[in-house]
């Protein structure tokens, strides 16, 4: 591989558990996130590496009875305390889900949503940033005469980019991707996992993916767990060449999960 | 053979059946469609939308009371739908799995069924009764009433029908919960909030009972929502219940009337969900 | 290679494992050539510098080695993708075996500087030359992945065969005719048997690169010209 920029800690996830109601759907996580990297997570359903996601963001904020104890720091600063405004942390942390959900308005209206949300700029800049999110998601080529028409016209694969497009937008520092090739065929799939080859030069990527080889293909790290713990986290290279956990290496060998 | 014989027999008779019955209900349908136009079609003439309802033994028409229907069930309309909309989108929105939202649909389930003569009853009580005379603001409050259940009950279940992906998507961008209410869930929903208000207006073209109780009649052209004002429903039970022949014509006019604006109402909504549909 | 794949780090890193089969190709190449100039101008020193160099064709082949498990383990390839992968393994082992006989003739030829010489040992710079062009040709064959090319390499490997064969009897007669050169003779018999291994591996390399392009192995038998297991040698004089 050739040489990548150097890298620091962008998020420390420490001692972090997470409750839906009375149940304990993860257990004591601690994990670093670098930036400029992708991080992936493995493991069979049900191990909470969504849940662990969607902490990052706080969306489980969303449903009454689940909450999360521990602490998330990122950049040294702890995002899980109680006073934070989480329309701005959301807007700086971004997330792809797995299921493309474009809004009900027009392919600009939908990039541009999430940068009026917060800045107030005049047209052409607008048109400019909708431009370049939608390059970085290689889906300019494709839409740039018809960004009038609804978004719900694209193709599945060209539905997830423009969501990628969108979460992009905004410039975050972190994109969170939950499973966002699973509803995609394997020509699509290939192409959002270029795209996020391309996209990690800018952005601390993690990726939870219930595809252990797309893991393998498109991680620089990978964090495998099991009901609702960490098993082991290193180098995607070491994880799939040597891992230092046997049970971590009779789930990616196929010999359970 | 045997049975294979027996169960071709069995089909056919309840095939037979089936049909048959579809042929009855439907028959009692045609049967009320056709006596209405047949009776009602001598009274659709221009003098029907120029002239005002005439005392007995004289020509006239139905502009005051069409316009009187027509200014009532907007009023009620205007009154009802944002508060049922906002209604709705609490329901949908903010109240998933509380004891209070629950108690709200129960309630709103009771008043979409009530009988609307009660609901006549209780604006006459609340307007009438304190204002001293009848009008037409009363006889809007009381469709008004009639339409929030309705607006409620079908915006409630087209906000249900946004998934939750769509919520999470836009809340992940940082948006404001009104916001997403606002320009995901209503974008979202729109076309199935709007079958719903029309089938809610279409519900009150024909409500005679509250209006009885409340704006009551009036023989001429009244502009005056503070005075008693003329309606169709309320003239046809007037028209209808007498002896004179020409003001049965006119409440059978009156009725094709009622029966051909809910028609289309009834197709409009049912074009619109098509459409939306369609489009998706 | 036809067209890319939609992942770019997956074609950079199949280029690099062929430029390290190249890379290596080159390096056991000119190993052989240098430990043949040892021997023909008795330089013990760049005998020595020879010995020192297959280090360094080790390490490549360790390079190679890993990253073509880092590929198989996060590339998950199939077809020709796995076939590149799987011959660039074989392939390295085999150049890796050619830069140890090649250090080996280097070894041998710091004791060969140190006795007179005799006359077979010029057959011997021949066979080499032929050696190392069957190397030149079958690394030619695989940088432009020409399947006729390896053929023709290992249909070849009979001539190396049967120079080895020659030879093989030449050092036996003279062996015979003068035991004083009895020492030097078997030196050069161990080398004429290195530089026939040599053009074996060559020809395996051919016969894997055939494989890669057209996914089915060479099935013929390999032209066997090494009849020298078969010499029987009478004390009488002449061999039969």
């Amino acid at each position: 591989m050739e040489a990548q920029p150097a890298s620091r800690q962008k998020v420390l996830i420490r001692n972090v558990d997470f409750y839906y109601g009375t149940f304990k759907a993860l257990k004591t996580i601690t994990i670093p996130l670098h930036d400029k990297r992708v991080t992936a997570f493995i493991g069979p359903s049900g191990c909470g590496k969504s849940t662990l996601l969607r902490v990052l963001n706080r969306i489980y904020e969303l449903y009454p009875g689940q909450r999360a104890t521990g602490e998330v720091l990122v950049d040294g600063e702890n995002i899980l305390s109680p006073g934070l405004d989480l329309n701005l942390l959301r807007a700086r942390i971004g997330m792809v889900f797995q299921k493309p959900t474009p809004f009900p308005m027009s392919i600009y209206d939908n990039i541009a949503f999430g940068i009026r949300l917060y800045e107030r700029l005049p047209h052409h800049e607008l048109d400019d940033r909708v431009e370049s999110a939608l390059r970085r998601a290689a889906l300019w080529d494709e839409v740039k005469d018809k960004l009038g028409q609804s978004g719900l016209g694209l193709s599945g694969g060209q539905q997830q980019r423009l969501c990628i497009a969108r979460a992009v937008a905004v410039r975050p520092e972190i994109l969170l991707l939950d499973e966002p090739a699973s509803a995609l065929d394997p020509i699509s799939t290939q192409r959002i996992e270029e795209l996020i080859a391309e996209l990690k030069t800018d952005y601390c990527i993690a990726i939870v993916t219930h595809n252990m080889q797309q893991a393998a293909r498109s991680s620089d790290y990978t964090a495998f767990m099991y009901l609702g713990e960490l098993i082991e986290f290193d180098e995607t290279e070491r994880i799939f060449t040597h891992p230092k956990q046997k049970h971590t290496e009779d789930y990616i060998t196929g010999r359970f999960g | 053979m045997d049975t294979y014989a027996r169960r071709r027999i069995v089909n056919g008779l309840v095939m037979t059946l089936c049909v048959a019955a579809t042929g009855f209900g439907l028959l009692w349908l045609v049967l009320v469609l056709w006596t209405l136009l047949w009776n009602g079609i001598a009274a659709i003439t221009p003098a029907l939308f120029a002239q005002m309802t005439p005392p007995p033994g004289s020509a006239g028409g139905l502009l005051n009371a069409i316009f009187g229907s027509v200014v009532m069930t907007f009023i009620g309309t205007l009154i009802g739908t944002p508060t049922g909309i906002l209604a709705g989108t609490f329901l949908a929105e903010y109240s998933r799995g509380s004891k209070f939202g629950e108690v709200v649909r129960f309630i709103n389930d009771i008043l979409l069924s009530a009988p609307s003569i009660i609901v006549g009853l209780f604006v006459y009580e609340l307007m009438v009764v304190r204002m001293g005379h009848f009008s037409a603001w009363a006889g809007a409050v009381a469709l008004a009433i009639l339409v929030i259940p309705v607006v409620v009950r079908t915006t409630e279940d087209m906000l249900n029908l946004v998934p939750s992906s769509l919520r999470e998507a836009a809340s992940a961008l940082g948006s404001p919960k009104w916001k997403v209410i606002v320009m995901i869930s209503y974008r979202a929903a729109i076309q199935g909030m709007v079958t719903g208000v029309m089938l809610a207006v279409a519900r009150i073209a024909g409500e005679t009972a509250p209006l009885l109780f409340t704006a009551l009649n009036n023989q001429f052209w009244s502009t005056n929502l503070n005075a008693p004002m003329a309606n169709l429903p309320v003239v046809i039970f007037q028209f209808a219940m007498s002896p004179y022949a020409d003001w049965q014509v006119l409440a059978w006019g009156g009725a094709l009337l009622i029966t051909i604006t809910v028609l289309f109402l009834n197709i409009g909504a049912r074009a619109l969900a098509s459409w939306s549909t369609f489009k998706q | 290679m036809a067209s890319e794949h939609i992942a770019r780090g997956y074609d950079e890193e199949l280029r690099k494992l062929s430029n390290t089969v190249a890379e290596m190709g080159g390096l056991a190449e000119s190993q052989l050539g240098a430990a043949m100039e040892a021997v023909t101008t008795r330089d013990t020193e760049l005998a020595a510098r020879v010995v020192e160099g297959d280090t360094k064709v080790d390490q490549l082949e360790r390079d190679l080695d890993s990253l073509a498990i880092r590929l198989l383990a996060l590339r998950q390839p199939v077809a020709r993708d796995l076939r590149e992968i799987f011959s660039a393994l074989k392939i390295g082992s085999d150049l890796e075996r050619i830069g140890d006989y090649a250090a080996n003739v280097a070894k041998r030829s710091i004791a060969l500087s140190q006795t007179p010489a005799v006359r077979p040992a010029y057959a011997l710079p021949r066979m080499a030359h032929f050696a190392q062009l069957q190397i030149k040709e079958v690394l030619d064959a695989y940088v432009e992945r020409d399947a006729d090319k390896a053929y023709a390499v290992w249909k070849r490997d009979a001539e190396l065969d049967e120079m080895y064969s020659s030879l093989f009897r030449e050092l036996l007669t003279y062996m015979m005719e003068d035991p004083r050169s009895i020492g030097s003779c078997t030196h050069l018999l161990f080398m004429a048997k290195n530089i026939e291994r040599i053009g074996d591996h060559a020809t395996n390399i051919a016969e894997n690169l055939y494989y890669l392009v057209n996914g089915a192995p060479l099935e013929q038998l390999r032209p066997k010209g090494d009849v020298s297991s078969l010499e029987v040698v009478t004390p009488a004089g002449a061999p039969k």
